[in-house]
């Protein structure tokens, strides 16, 4: 009998231990500080703190690191009725030199524990982005647990902390712009999301790639071309804009929905077409060390929208008009498109390499190095083909 | 309970040990070792050969081991090769079990506390997933196999359920060209691959579980114990492939939760579907760890005689101090690779040496 | 070579942890084992002393154990030492027919009919009898009796004293005759009954309305009752030593599994207890294992289920005294199973029998899952609902663990109290206390809105399992869940579910694995799992039970 209770006795101190030192990793859901966005820009003003000061003399530059908080206040105080509207988040920011020694120094700012998990935005300025190696700027964000890759990559015109500022002080900005990022189903002027899953292969690929850029007008955010980044040095290149973007998407397939406006030859009024379906085929051609590329863009829609009067839409003649104006107007989107990334830029960012990488292994394994000197010589030609579905409700 | 062959297990549950045994850390990082070697998206290629030669050396040791219907690897190698040296393979073979299940264990934890428990100490991760092992363990190799049928579909059903998730971030152009630089980068592949298919070697053991009638499926039974681990694993590598692009997944430590991590999918209770993918995962090195930890237990009774209990017991700090001796997590991988390599010699090269020289035997007899 | 060996030399907190991983469960092994141990001496001892025991009280009772003597002084004398004290006892002394022999009833007042004692036994015993009888005497005249004159149908001869004293007590009418050896034991027990109702433990909606009784026979004959079955055996066995009790075992010959029959019989013989209250004592007296949290014998009050069961090839037991008849074996699916997944059509059925898997689910892992969501992976939740949980758990003072063993214990408080309330005032007081839980707590910030959904939604979901017994047990485990949540999080969840799983794949309940046929794989009986085909697909019987006649006849 002793021996049992002696057992017990033991048994119980085992569990008693284990249960008061157990709990190692829990963290209750409303002591935390969710960031749901972050912002990083290169730091220009003056610096004041200690550490930073080290930093300068190392020549090294700064980063201003802006992170938008949402924590259990701010969710209460942003949905509660009647009274005073308050802003649903918080951003705080901090400089210094490398990404995680800024993060934990906002420990100093923040009641809360800040945890990653639900960050939805990353949100690169346009200096830091033309200046630094995004590779390097990055790399916190690609080692880091907390931050899940299915986190949206983006650059701003300007000062990135203004993309996660908003006059409307309900809204959380981080997740406009993710509900935003929605609308790349409805135009070609918003680019396929960046993820930052995605992000990495590009990275360590060395290909150029494009990143949606966000500018900010008087506190609103506005989504205005792409950002090239370019994929040797890993910097920013220039801006795309709006109708640059279009021909992209008509060139790498990406357009899932949206418009092309062209206008009658004749009366020069505009016409519509909203597209249902496109789909992009770019065909390599290597002749000894001649390079080439054919892009056949296969398109379907409807007329949306026509301001002709003289013509109706029952009459098949004039969709055969419609369809060649919008080949036209395609086609010319495309040159356009072209003619920047090619010869303005010089990086290929619309998947040229990948498909001489898919259909001549052999000829990219050679090319690979030099290939954005390579795609801006190489002749590209374009065949556009649109189809006319239906006109909608109106025949007229 | 003891080491006596009392409890039998059906065809069935034989397959599934065996698919347990084999789906385990590959899961998570087969995609990563494979296209360290490959480098170009034939990945799959290779680890479908992979698997075929891990079907085929499990033929040899299916082969082997109906030669003795009745009896362990355990106690007829020596009937094959004399006393000592018998003795000798059975030593290795034991420890090579439990080295492995030391392997899973830590492997489980460090991933647990990565993706999980941050925080929480090691010990304290790894101390009651020995227990709960120790417990099913004590109920013999049959309950072993009803536990093993349960997790099964489970896995299935969350895999499938995963991986068809994936498909919105797959680009059928990561996975081109095929064969774009000729056979010799996928033929690299095949051996890590092979390494992913651990676990045929358990049929050294199970034969002699297996109810007399069904004995002569054993062959189907590794075929079809390889082949569906097969097919997840060509799963998990094309969709991870897929996803994140053959750069991408050469940079990523676990490439498959990364996978499960780089989508969300509003509008369903769950949008994020990488604790799907740690629960299956953790069952299945569950599964592996018990498997094997009863493997070296029994190989221990079966060598000194005696009862199971004792070396129940006394395994248990064993593999936990062999669990914590690699120091980091390349120290681990590297680890993993050296229990690989044994496995090869072990469940490669000497399987089909014991089976010339029992036919040889069995010719002169 | 050697310093870097030493380098992979652990620390020795590791040998030390190493240590601990096999002293614990070593020790708790040993504390089961030891215990286990002291159990089973103790029974060996147990059943020494009884055996003692029962040779002990053998011999006075085999001085009670008289003959009667067929000289009606001496035999009602006797019957008067052993029963005259009591004050239910009634002796009625009378003279049969117009002869002047002696007789007398003995019957217990209140247990008997009394109106089949007047009108048929007394009457006709002493009205309407010719002087032939008074000619008669001894062995003639018990024929007489027999043959001619007591019109009922239940009659015995007894001629050991004690037996009869027991019949007496149980309702029996012994009749003492002069000059005949034996008395006569009539069966006039009437005991108080109640009227058969609707089972209130096991309502439904679709089915018969009714349940077991507490009277034996009316139980027995409802199994009877259900239809002609010339292989339905009814067999009678004995429990208590000293309130002696019926009980029998009903089992249909044709299927059932003759060593199973033997293996509930043994069982049942080797219980020895004084006095078997209810039908409870002997399932926990026969169960495989009773460190288990899980019933391993089910109980019903339902007819219809027992003759389902018996006609898959189980055996039921029944107990004189309690409307719970007991069935085994039984295994876990069974006990999610309710005999309306037959009657009503097999598609709405098989969705019920599925939202019960699912409830089954959720009243096990509910509050462990939003334990580990909310405390350690907030991570894995979906955004907006990580914000509104935020916004709901904002100001609450306590971690999710005490928070929702808070509500818990106050849900199993209010359950239990609501059993005892007396019938007018229960609804209400909960809904005073659903109310007051719910509603002001929330309002008062010790829980949040959240917490008390799952708590809701849980205590729901264990009442959707049709056995009660497992619905306790399904909430039992559920406070482990927690515990083992609120150390590990989502890694406690599964290291808990697989050692539940180790514990059920162990578990059999008379030769049955507990989880058939979810494992071993038995593609037929899954026609009768967790979905439940058409009738027409179940034209076999579950091979679980290894059935001699595995064919449903029909078609």
């Amino acid at each position: 009998m002793k021996r049992i209770q002696c057992c017990v006795r033991l048994l119980l101190v085992a569990t008693v231990t284990l249960l008061l030192t157990g709990c190692w990793s829990s963290k209750e859901i409303e002591d935390l500080g969710l960031i749901v966005g972050t912002s990083l820009d290169l730091e220009t003003g003056d610096v004041s703190s200690e550490e930073q000061q080290d930093a300068r003399y190392a020549n090294r530059q700064l980063l201003t690191i802006t992170n938008q908080f949402v924590t259990s206040e701010t969710t209460v105080s942003g949905t509660k009725e009647g009274a005073l509207p308050e802003k649903a988040y918080k951003n705080v920011s901090e400089t210094g030199d490398a990404v995680l020694p800024t993060l934990r120094n906002m420990l100093l700012k923040v009641d809360k524990r800040s945890f990653a998990e639900h960050s939805k935005v990353i949100i690169i300025g346009e200096e830091l982005a033309s200046t630094i190696n995004l590779q390097q700027t990055l790399d916190f964000f690609l080692r880091e647990l907390e931050i899940r890759p299915s986190g949206l990559l983006f650059i701003a015109q300007d000062q990135a902390s203004q993309a996660l500022e908003t006059n409307e002080p309900t809204k959380i900005p981080a997740f406009q712009l993710v509900e935003m990022m929605e609308g790349h189903e409805r135009t070609t002027k918003i680019l396929p999301p960046m993820t930052v899953a995605k992000l990495e292969g590009k990275l360590y690929s060395d290909s150029s790639f494009l990143l949606q850029n966000v500018s900010t007008e008087n506190g609103e955010v506005k989504f205005a071309g792409a950002a090239i980044i370019e994929g040797k040095t890993k910097k920013l290149r220039g801006f795309l804009n709006e109708s640059d973007l279009e021909g992209i998407a008509w060139m790498s397939g990406d357009a899932k929905g949206g418009l092309v406006k062209g206008f009658d030859e004749e009366s020069g009024a505009p016409i519509v077409y909203e597209i249902i379906s496109a789909k992009s085929k770019i065909i390599p051609h290597v002749k000894g060390d001649q390079i080439s590329f054919t892009i056949k863009i296969q398109s379907e829609g409807r007329i949306a929208e026509h301001w002709v009067l003289s013509d109706k839409a029952f009459d098949n003649q004039f969709l055969k008009k419609a369809e060649k104006v919008f080949e036209k107007e395609i086609e010319r989107l495309v040159r356009k498109a072209l003619d920047k990334t090619q010869h303005e830029f010089q990086t290929d960012v619309s998947g040229f390499g990948n498909k001489l990488r898919i259909d001549y292994p052999k000829v990219w394994q050679k090319r690979k190095k030099e290939w954005d000197q390579t795609f801006s010589e190489v002749p590209i030609t374009c065949e556009v083909k649109v189809s006319i579905k239906d006109y909608g409700t109106s025949g007229d | 309970m003891n080491s006596s062959m009392k409890d039998k297990i059906t065809t069935s549950q034989a397959v599934v040990i065996i698919i347990n045994y084999i789906l385990a850390t590959g899961i998570l990082t087969l995609p990563r070792a494979s296209v360290e070697k490959v480098k170009t998206p034939d990945v799959w290629i290779s680890v479908f050969l992979g698997g075929v030669v891990a079907m085929i050396a499990g033929v040899i040791i299916v082969k082997l081991s109906q030669q003795y219907p009745d009896k362990t690897f355990y106690q007829y190698n020596q009937d094959i090769i004399g006393k000592w040296l018998g003795w000798f393979i059975s030593a290795c073979v034991i420890a090579y079990f439990f080295t492995i299940s030391a392997f899973e264990v830590r492997i489980m934890a460090e991933v647990t506390s990565l993706f999980l428990l941050e925080g929480t100490p090691t010990w304290a991760i790894i101390l009651p997933f020995l227990w709960v092992g120790l417990y099913l363990i004590s109920g013999g190799i049959n309950t072993i196999a009803r536990l093993f049928e349960i997790i099964f579909p489970i896995t299935f059903v969350i895999f499938l359920l995963v991986a068809f998730l994936s498909l919105g971030i797959f680009e059928i152009d990561n996975l081109r060209p095929v064969l774009g630089l000729g056979v010799v980068p996928m033929l690299k592949g095949i051996k890590t691959a092979t390494l992913a298919f651990l676990g045929p070697e358990i049929m050294l053991l199970l034969v002699a579980f297996m109810y007399p009638s069904d004995k002569s499926k054993a062959v189907k039974v590794v075929l079809a114990g390889i082949a569906i681990p097969l097919l997840f694993y060509v799963i998990t590598v094309v969709m991870v492939i897929g996803a994140l692009s053959i750069e991408g997944v050469l940079t990523r430590t676990w490439p498959t939760i990364e996978l499960m991590r780089s989508f969300e999918i509003p509008g369903l209770i769950f949008e994020r579907f990488e604790s799907f993918l740690l629960v299956i995962w953790i069952m299945q090195i569950f599964a592996t760890f018990t498997i094997t930890y009863y493997a070296a237990t029994l190989g221990l009774a079966q060598l000194f005689k005696k009862n199971m209990h004792p070396f129940l017991y006394g395994l248990l700090p064993i593999i936990y101090i062999i669990a914590m001796t690699p120091k980091n997590i390349n120290d681990l991988f590297t680890f993993g690779d050296k229990i690989g390599h044994a496995a090869l010699i072990l469940f490669g090269v000497v399987p089909i040496t014991l089976l010339l020289i029992s036919k040889l035997k069995g010719k002169k007899a | 070579m050697w310093e870097k060996v030493i380098s992979y030399m652990p620390h020795w907190q590791v040998f030390l942890q190493g240590f601990l991983a096999f002293f614990i469960p070593y020790l708790i092994y040993k504390l089961f084992h030891v215990f286990l141990f002291v159990n089973k001496s103790n029974g060996k001892i147990e059943m020494k002393e009884n055996s003692e025991q029962v040779e002990m009280v053998h011999i006075p009772i085999q001085k009670t154990l008289e003959q009667f003597t067929g000289d009606f002084n001496k035999d009602l004398l006797q019957m008067r030492k052993e029963l005259g004290h009591n004050w239910d006892i009634h002796f009625r002394e009378f003279q049969i027919g117009n002869t002047d022999n002696r007789a007398a009833i003995v019957f217990l007042k209140g247990l008997c009919d009394k109106e089949l004692i007047d009108k048929h036994i007394l009457k006709s015993l002493m009205n309407g009898h010719t002087e032939k009888s008074s000619v008669l005497r001894g062995h003639e005249l018990q024929q007489s009796i027999r043959n001619e004159i007591l019109p009922v149908s239940e009659l015995l001869e007894e001629s050991k004293v004690m037996k009869a004293v027991g019949k007496v007590l149980t309702g029996s009418t012994v009749l003492i005759v002069d000059g005949i050896q034996n008395v006569f034991i009539i069966g006039t027990a009437h005991g108080k009954t109640r009227n058969l109702e609707e089972p209130v433990s096991e309502a439904m909606v679709r089915g018969p309305r009714v349940g077991f009784t507490e009277k034996l026979s009316v139980n027995t004959s409802l199994l009877r009752q259900h239809g002609e079955n010339r292989n339905l055996s009814i067999i009678e066995m004995e429990v208590g030593e000293r309130t002696k009790k019926e009980l029998v075992l009903a089992y249909i010959d044709e299927i059932v599994q003759p060593n199973l029959v033997k293996e509930v019989k043994e069982r049942i013989e080797t219980i020895h207890l004084d006095d078997v209250a209810e039908s409870g004592y002997i399932e926990q007296l026969i169960e495989d294992d009773y460190l288990s949290p899980f019933s391993q014998v089910q109980s019903t009050e339902r007819p219809d289920r027992v003759i389902a069961a018996l006609l898959e090839g189980r055996v039921a037991i029944l107990l004189d005294g309690t409307p719970f008849a007991l069935i085994v074996p039984v295994t876990f699916n069974m006990l999610l199973q309710s005999p309306e997944d037959y009657y009503e059509r097999w598609l709405s059925s098989s969705l019920i029998r599925l939202l019960r898997y699912f409830a089954a689910g959720i009243s096990l892992f509910g509050p462990s899952l939003y334990i580990a969501f909310v405390s350690f992976h907030q991570g894995l939740i979906p955004t907006k609902l990580a914000l509104s949980m935020m916004a709901t758990r904002q100001g609450v003072p306590f971690p999710a663990l005490i928070e929702a063993l808070i509500m818990e214990v106050a849900i199993e408080i209010l359950r239990e109290a609501g059993l005892r309330l007396p019938k007018p005032i229960g609804p209400t007081m909960g809904i005073v206390g659903g109310l007051v839980i719910g509603e002001a707590a929330v309002q008062a910030g010790i829980v949040s809105p959240i917490m008390v959904i799952v708590v809701a939604l849980t205590a729901i979901s264990s009442f959707a399992i049709p056995q009660y017994n497992a619905g306790i047990t399904l909430r039992m485990l559920r406070f482990v869940a927690m515990f083992s949540a609120a150390l590990f999080g989502l890694y406690g969840i599964i290291l808990f579910f697989l050692f539940l799983c180790s514990h059920l794949v162990k578990l059999k309940s008379f030769g049955v694995s507990y989880l058939s046929p979810t494992i071993p794989y038995r593609a037929g009986d899954w026609k009768d799992f967790m979905v439940r085909m058409p009738l027409k697909m179940m034209k076999h019987r579950p091979r679980l039970l290894k059935p001699k006649d595995s064919v449903r006849k029909g078609e």
